[in-house]
């Protein structure tokens, strides 16, 4: 019997060798099982879709050219903009210090 | 984590600041991976030092909460929500009934069987 | 691929698919039983066309062909679309590749399979016809609305078609041609993965020592980066290497070895 196991052994032994894999007859714990692992990153680094060209940069290259484009959507914001200006409910004035936000707070 | 978030918006599609911290998150992950594997050998190989593994088991746990794998979550490309997330096409229930109905899955159709 | 663009392989493949023809009409004519069944005998002469007009049975598509047009005919290759793809017989039964042919429709899958028959024939590979493998169902079943509304649901479902085309014992040459020319003619929805399989001579060991010379001329730029170079940069002595850097003598009482 001792001998079929010395025989298994060194089969084992040669086939680690050619294979190159890591011979650990005593069955211990080598942590190996992480290093088989595949790195999963890049597949999940891709999960949302790459970004691409859009209006906004077509418009920027061309602004050295000094062609403009023209943007509906970028009219239409400016456009309700100024409405809500004119009706008074646009953007209150932005606080540069904190007496005037203070003061703001007091009104109330 | 503002730190390893990228400069300038890389990511096409919903936009959102929840998406957009996922994204940090899978791409940090994705950086810090091959280190955390090898600190993960060391604690699993018993056959090093005890030293050295406990001291890569304090590395491990004082990396940032980023680079773990668990913190990510598979958000919808085209609608930002979190649950009801199909695999296949990385498309919430919602959108995913909408584009359907609409063909642009391929070869998705109603069943009724 | 540029094999296909080579001008004398495909004077080559002309030439073979012209005998092809030319070797069938010539069998049609010596086996009457298949005359009879597949009536794609084009050589059949005009005298015989009244008796088919009046026998009762469904014209076939090779009699409708002939009867198209008396003085000219179609070209032999363009007929030969109407009538079912012809097959090469397999001498010893190896299979050498397996062609996956998947779709979502039913349509764009049988031309392709059909397609991709028809140009093994021509380029003298046997191949075990499409096989319809089982398809793939896969279904998903989601609320309507909110979750309160879960009671209204709906389904969806995708069904995949498959066929399996097997090339039996083919050179490997013509088999990489056929996949190249089946890529560059791809179909709209249908998607294609292939598994070939190589076979070698029993004679592993003198292949392997053949083929050395030349992966290792193709590894060199990869091996130069590892290890010590014998003429690089390398210096031999320790002191050369360490440069500047002094060994510390540290004097204490257990660092000295004692003499005698």
């Amino acid at each position: 019997m001792a001998a079929t196991y010395n025989r298994i052994l060194d089969l084992a032994k040669v086939q680690c060798r050619i294979f190159s894999l890591n011979l650990n007859p005593q069955g211990l714990r080598l942590g190996n099982k992480v290093l088989r692992q595949r790195l999963r990153g890049p597949a999940l680094a891709e999960w949302y879709p790459k970004k691409t060209v859009s209006f906004r940069d077509l418009q920027d290259s061309y602004k050295p050219l000094s062609l403009t484009m023209f943007d509906e959507g970028e009219d239409d914001r400016e456009e309700a903009i100024q409405i809500a200006k004119l009706r008074g409910k646009g953007r209150p004035k932005k606080k540069r210090t904190a007496a005037e936000s203070r003061s703001a707070k007091k009104k109330k | 984590m503002s730190l390893f978030r990228s400069k300038r918006l890389d990511i096409g599609g919903f936009i959102n600041a929840r998406v957009i911290r996922d994204h940090t998150k899978r791409k940090v992950f994705e950086q810090h991976e091959p280190e955390r594997q090898a600190l993960r050998y060391i604690i699993r190989n018993t056959s090093l030092p005890q030293r050295a593994r406990a001291q890569a088991q304090l590395q491990l746990s004082h990396m940032h909460a980023y680079t773990r794998s668990t913190q990510i979550k598979n958000r919808c490309v085209a609608g930002g929500i979190a649950r009801g997330v199909v695999r296949d096409f990385r498309i919430a229930r919602y959108q995913f009934r909408q584009q359907a109905l609409a063909g642009e899955l391929p070869g998705v159709r109603k069943a009724s069987w | 691929m540029s094999l296909l663009f080579n001008p004398h392989l495909l004077a080559k493949f002309g030439k073979q698919s012209l005998y092809a023809v030319s070797a069938r009409s010539i069998t049609t004519t010596r086996n009457p039983d298949i005359v009879a069944k597949s009536s794609s005998n084009v050589s059949r002469s005009i005298n015989e066309r009244p008796a088919f007009l009046t026998e009762p049975e469904p014209r076939n598509w090779g009699e409708r062909l002939d009867s198209i047009n008396h003085k000219t005919r179609l070209p032999r290759s363009v007929q030969a679309v109407y009538l079912r793809p012809l097959r090469r017989k397999a001498e010893y039964g190896l299979p050498v590749c397996d062609l996956q042919l998947r779709s979502y429709s039913v349509r764009n899958v049988e031309l392709f399979a059909d397609f991709a028959v028809r140009a093994a024939y021509y380029l003298k590979l046997p191949i075990s016809g499409p096989v319809p493998l089982p398809r793939i169902i896969e279904r998903w079943t989601f609320p309507r609305s909110n979750f309160v509304h879960k009671k209204s649901q709906e389904n969806f479902e995708r069904i995949t078609l498959r066929r399996l085309i097997q090339i039996k014992d083919g050179n490997p040459q013509s088999v990489q041609t056929w996949l190249a020319f089946l890529r560059k003619h791809a179909f709209y929805g249908v998607g294609m993965k292939s598994n070939v399989w190589e076979h070698e001579s029993l004679d592993v060991i003198k292949n392997l020592d053949d083929t050395a010379p030349g992966v290792e001329s193709s590894l060199k730029v990869h091996l130069s980066q590892f290890g010590q170079q014998r003429g690089g940069r390398a210096q031999s002595s320790i002191s050369g290497l360490l440069g500047d850097i002094q060994p510390t003598k540290n004097r204490s009482p257990l660092n000295d070895v004692r003499k005698g």
